[in-house]
């Protein structure tokens, strides 16, 4: 299990988080490379089939990150991806997915060492529950396709 | 008079409401003979497996219930064989259904429950030898995922005017009487002119609606928040009022259109064994997102009491389409 690295993906808000991960990124903080983020314009667009596809692709965690509450650009998208979190995370764990792989976490523009902070603890935890049990290998274009058929019954 | 086609009929892991299906059409049943030729159907005719061998080719098959042994597989490749169309018929062929829940079980117990099932009765048969258990496998599949599919037919069981739009328009092709006004106003478009052009329908068709169950549910959708949820037999739903907003899991959002509505009308809330739309990805998380928008607070600590209420979520969400529109759990 040593050489195993978690593949994390990050769906970052355009308002705050992304904006964080940035300036984590110039002002040099340390961070683990095990993260791929996905800019969104806010949490509250990140459908929970985002999350599913991502699990389902071979992704071992997936991080939301928003505003804080109040703070939301849009005004109250933050909240909506508060709502869906909790039975997102309830139908994860009963198809098998470890609830702690799913994050969904606020951080604000001004706060880089909290959005290193973050990322780095989760890794960790990620790390230590191993790869993702419904892990399958990368599908090819070609596969992805059938696949796609396959999910719609045909 | 044309040469009748013929038909083969036969039930894998499945409870035979959808051959019962086949007879509840009505008046219709007595031309269904009139027009095709009934070559295999163990379960009304009997028919034995050296009958199917004896055949050179059969032109439809039906195939009806979910994969889940070592026969079911066999009848599938063995009829697939032999059929120039195979239709997976009813929810367990199209999707899985209720027997492809077992899917959801964890590896381990799937595989203690096997070992106990393919005991020393269930080996392979000698020639001459009694016949045996046959093996469990290890997921439940849908037919298509087993083999290749030209139809399907959805439902729990299927309903009388698409299966009979279906025997119709494939079964009996250009002989087919014009009597498929109703089916053909209730299919896709494409699908329906084909059918009352006397041409087959795109290979993967599913005889069904293109839209989802609300668009034919009669009920009224208002403000759709709640705090409490229930299951069918904790409340008595009210008249006229959309079932979500008061609190029932319906699926109506993520399920094919087709049905017409029937349990919604009647006060219970869909089941989704039409199976999802095109326009959905996966039905789990599009419940989660269309339940949880109802919820009404900001409270992280009330939404997870709201949350802790739901029982078996996945069960319920992906009842019919585990084993094949589970995008997490369905074989890649």
């Amino acid at each position: 299990m040593n050489d195993f690295e978690p593949k994390i993906l990050a769906f970052l808000c355009n308002w705050c988080s992304y904006v964080a991960a940035d300036s984590a990124g110039v002002s040099r903080l340390t961070q683990k490379p095990n993260v791929r983020i996905i800019r969104v314009f806010c949490s509250g667009m990140v459908d929970p089939s985002y999350v599913v596809k991502a699990f389902s692709l071979g992704a071992d965690g997936v991080l939301v990150a928003g505003c804080h509450p109040g703070d939301c650009h849009y005004i109250s998208g933050n909240i909506k991806a508060l709502r869906r979190s909790f039975l997102l995370k309830k139908l994860l764990s009963e198809l098998g997915v470890e609830e702690e792989r799913f994050r969904l976490e606020w951080v604000a523009a001004s706060e880089p060492q909290r959005y290193v902070n973050l990322i780095n603890r989760m890794i960790e935890e990620v790390r230590q529950l191993g790869p993702n049990p419904l892990r399958r290998s990368y599908p090819s274009a070609e596969k992805e396709k059938n696949s796609r058929l396959r999910s719609h019954g045909l | 008079m044309p040469k009748k086609k013929k038909i083969a009929v036969y039930a894998a892991t499945g409870c035979r409401a959808c051959e019962q299906a086949i007879l509840d059409i009505h008046y219709q049943v007595g031309s269904l003979t009139r027009w095709a030729e009934l070559s295999f159907w163990p379960y009304i005719l009997g028919s034995e497996w050296k009958k199917l061998e004896e055949q050179s080719e059969i032109d439809v098959c039906f195939f009806t219930g979910a994969i889940r042994t070592s026969s079911d597989r066999q009848a599938a490749l063995r009829l697939r064989d032999k059929s120039r169309l195979m239709i997976a018929l009813g929810a367990c062929a199209a999707f899985g259904g209720l027997p492809g829940l077992v899917n959801m079980a964890p590896s381990e117990v799937r595989k203690e429950s096997r070992e106990e099932t393919n005991g020393p009765n269930s080996r392979t048969r000698e020639k001459g030898e009694e016949p045996n258990l046959p093996r469990m496998e290890e997921r439940v599949s849908a037919l298509s995922q087993v083999v290749d599919v030209e139809y399907f037919v959805p439902g729990c069981p299927p309903r009388q005017n698409f299966l009979w739009a279906a025997i119709q328009a494939i079964a009996f092709e250009t002989e087919s009487p014009v009597r498929l006004s109703f089916s053909a106003l209730r299919l896709p478009q494409a699908m329906a002119q084909a059918i009352t052009s006397g041409v087959l329908p795109p290979k993967g068709s599913v005889f069904s609606g293109e839209r989802a169950v609300c668009a034919s549910c009669a009920r009224t959708k208002e403000k759709k928040q709640f705090k409490e949820f229930a299951r069918p037999w904790q409340k008595d739903p009210d008249q006229g009022r959309c079932l979500l907003e008061q609190g029932f899991i319906c699926q109506g959002i993520v399920t094919r259109e087709g049905c017409g509505g029937v349990c919604t009308a009647a006060g219970l809330s869909c089941r989704g064994c039409f199976g999802k739309t095109d326009e959905v990805f996966d039905p789990g998380p599009k419940m989660v997102s269309a339940v949880s928008s109802t919820f009404d607070s900001d409270n992280p600590i009330e939404i997870a009491s709201t949350v802790d209420q739901f029982v078996d979520l996945a069960g319920t969400i992906y009842r019919y389409t585990l084993a094949s529109q589970c995008t997490l759990l369905s074989s890649p």
